[in-house]
């Protein structure tokens, strides 16, 4: 028998605590503020907002990489859902995250500009746009595979950018019942029997 | 549930610190036989049908952590689990006997250690736990997880059923798991609906907590008081070395009180069990009551996990099915002790398949836009959690102490509990993530994410009032009862002196029930 161990290819991370599927009040979106919050104060997507880390600007910026990274489909994408203000919650409560969005923003322009000859990342084609995600996501890549630990630079703030708005998304009404169609949290008379091919 | 029905000066036949599956179980077998019993807890009387953000769903709260009680309501999601009931009130209800194997582990294995019971002496009493709570399992005849008295299993999901058939290839079984949720509704509580809160307070009461169970029902007989928000700081104890009762406080109002008793049971919770009596020092006992044999704290035993998480290929982009159920419906029962291995011991795999509100894989699948959002979308109802159970032997690292400094919000010291993994338990760790990712990659399956042993979780704290026949190297004797003084119990997970990989709620409760005949009969011959 081959050695499974060499040959597992694993498709995440090795050594994140898993997200068990406990349904208290841990681990949903597995950025949370420690701040117990009442239920009912998100702001309504598209309503004003005034962001409590970002400047207008920078939530232009986040804004603009929530809908690159989960875009509008056949369902709302990450900006209709409400996802740059949860990511300016969570940021505004997480000073590690905010020095990872001080230098990573800044650092979308100068790359704009270097690259494109643009004076930023919102003034770029969706194309280009989309390269330099792209060669953030190959940075992360990189780290991933040779299992380093990142602690700054392009991984760290793909992997903190990408992480913060598929938390928001998919524990949002729209990912988490439109999108991906979640229907439990429901009464039933009796469980479903199911079955499958004996093979 | 009156805060203090009584007078100060009233005294009870037991005392029992604590109301969650240890506590309530003896406070409710003991009241049934004529005894009077007082329960000091130091939480408000919680409702489950009430008082749990129950059926909440992230997108409720801005920042997706949804608060554990409602609002204005104390008790659990803090530090530490405070209200009548106790941990019941949000455990998974995984409830699994000990085999032979567990009970005597060092003569089977030569590692861990003996219990002074063995698993005849604990059947009818896993017998008489299981008819009263009530819980469903499947009868599979394995050796190493004696059957019991079960309702009806709710069937396994599909994707359990995917593994379970991986795992004939390889010889790793996937059973029903048993848990303590009636799935038929019985003359006080109704069955269990699937909704899927288990663990966010059941607010039905069809899975068990002790006081819908335990408590409420023998408050009828009259012999139960429950002083609730009543923090015990001391167990007192005379001259004559007999406990005589627990000093405490009001949790709200900080006023000061006592209880007496001719017995005095701790049932608070592994760590604070072993904490209150480390607290309860006097000139008989400066290092800590019942601490005469310097073993109190020590032999801390906590499981430890890992995880695997993934998919199941052949339901990649399945149409969704509200197959939630009551969480994890499947188990990977211990099966490697027949088996050649570099290890002691065992482990069990609790596994999750079907649709869940835990939504945080997501961020772990690769890439990014349109193709990302529906790898994302096709893999929600594949999506499989494995999470491992391992025993873990004692260790010189491993014990709970009291803070020497640091307090609690009411002043008292904080108990530090450390856990220190050994060379045992890194091959248990590495044999059991294997076991998941076999078991995921025989059944089609992509691994997602496999946890680290350098960043370890503990679940199920257990040991520290360890159970054995010798005084100078236990805690207790068979009976829950301290070496040290004769009318002193402890009743919950810290008197395991080894840990088996099960969960450990039903043996805690069958000892609480066994406990309550031997002090029962003591009572009634006038031996406390």
């Amino acid at each position: 028998m081959k050695n499974r161990r060499e040959a597992l290819k694993i498709i995440g991370a090795v050594g994140v605590t898993c997200a068990f599927p406990f349904s208290a009040n841990e681990l949903y979106g597995q950025h949370v503020s420690p701040e117990p919050m009442a239920a009912g104060q998100a702001v309504a997507p598209g309503a004003p907002f005034t962001p409590g880390f970002f400047t207008a600007i920078e939530f232009q910026v986040v804004s603009c990489l929530a809908d690159l990274i989960i875009p509008s489909t056949e369902t709302p994408g990450a900006v209709a859902a409400g996802v740059p203000e949860y990511v300016d919650l969570v940021v505004t409560h997480d000073q590690k995250l905010q020095r990872i969005f001080r230098e990573g923003i800044p650092n979308l322009d100068a790359v704009s500009q270097s690259r494109f000859a643009r004076a930023g990342f919102l003034e770029l084609t969706e194309a280009q746009q989309v390269e330099i995600l792209t060669s953030l996501q190959d940075a992360a890549e990189q780290k991933r595979i040779a299992r380093e630990v990142v602690v700054g630079g392009d991984a760290a703030f793909f992997n903190a950018l990408k992480s913060l708005i598929a938390d928001g998304y998919y524990t949002s009404r729209v990912g988490l019942l439109q999108e991906l169609g979640y229907n439990g949290n429901d009464y039933l008379a009796a469980f479903p029997e199911f079955r499958i091919a004996e093979h | 549930m009156a805060k203090n029905p009584v007078g100060k000066n009233a005294v009870f036949d037991v005392c029992i610190v604590g109301s969650g599956a240890g506590g309530g179980t003896l406070a409710a077998h003991l009241a049934h036989r004529g005894v009077k019993v007082a329960v000091v807890e130091g939480g408000p009387v919680v409702n489950t049908r009430t008082d749990f953000n129950t059926h909440a769903l992230p997108s409720d709260y801005p920042n997706r952590h949804i608060p554990t009680m409602k609002d204005g309501k104390y008790g659990y999601g803090s530090e530490r689990a405070r209200g009548v009931g106790g941990k019941t009130m949000l455990w998974n209800a995984v409830a699994l006997r000990f085999s032979q194997r567990d009970f005597k582990g060092y003569t089977i294995d030569g590692a861990g250690a003996d219990w002074p019971i063995d698993y005849l002496d604990m059947a009818p009493y896993y017998e008489r736990i299981e008819r009263e709570v009530g819980v469903c399992g499947n009868h599979d005849g394995l050796t190493d997880l004696p059957d019991g008295i079960f309702l009806k299993p709710p069937p396994l999901k599909r994707g359990d059923l995917l593994l379970q058939r991986g795992g004939k290839k390889i010889g790793i079984p996937i059973i029903h798991t048993r848990k303590a949720t009636l799935t038929r509704a019985n003359h006080t509580r109704p069955a269990c609906h699937y909704c899927g809160n288990c663990m966010a307070g059941c607010d039905v009461a069809a899975k068990y907590n002790s006081a819908d169970v335990h408590l409420n029902p023998a408050m009828k007989t009259g012999r139960l008081t429950v002083f609730s928000d009543s923090i015990v700081r001391e167990v007192m104890v005379s001259k004559e070395n007999r406990a005589t009762g627990v000093r405490y406080f009001h949790r709200v109002t900080g006023e000061e009180g006592e209880i007496h008793a001719r017995a005095v049971a701790v049932a608070c919770a592994c760590i604070q069990s072993v904490g209150l009596l480390l607290m309860s020092v006097s000139s008989l006992y400066p290092q800590g009551l019942a601490n005469s044999s310097g073993q109190l704290g020590r032999n801390f035993i906590p499981h430890f996990n890992s995880g695997v998480t993934g998919f199941l290929t052949e339901m990649i982009g399945q149409p969704v099915v509200n197959d939630e159920g009551f969480i994890d419906h499947a188990y990977l029962p211990s099966y490697m002790h027949a088996q050649t291995r570099d290890y002691a011991r065992s482990f069990g795999v609790q596994v999750y398949t079907g649709i869940s509100r835990t939504t945080g894989w997501a961020r772990e699948v690769p890439g990014f836009g349109v193709a990302y959002k529906q790898r994302v979308k096709e893999r929600f109802p594949a999506y499989v959690t494995f999470q491992c159970f391992g025993e873990m032997l004692a260790n010189a690292q491993s014990f709970i102490q009291l803070d020497p400094i640091a307090k609690d919000e009411f002043g008292l010291p904080r108990v530090k509990a450390t856990a220190v993994q050994g060379e045992n338990e890194h091959k248990i760790y590495d044999a059991m993530t294997k076991a998941a990712v076999d078991l995921l990659q025989e059944s089609g399956g992509e691994v997602l994410s496999v946890s680290d042993f350098k960043v370890p979780t503990f679940n199920h704290q257990l040991g520290g009032c360890s159970m054995g026949s010798d005084p100078r190297s236990s805690v207790v004797d068979k009976y829950c009862r301290t070496h040290d003084v004769p009318n002193l119990y402890v009743v919950d997970g810290s008197v395991f002196p080894s840990s088996s990989e099960k969960n450990p709620t039903l043996t805690i409760m069958a000892l609480a029930a066994r406990t309550a005949d031997h002090l029962g009969d003591r009572l009634r011959k006038g031996d406390v």
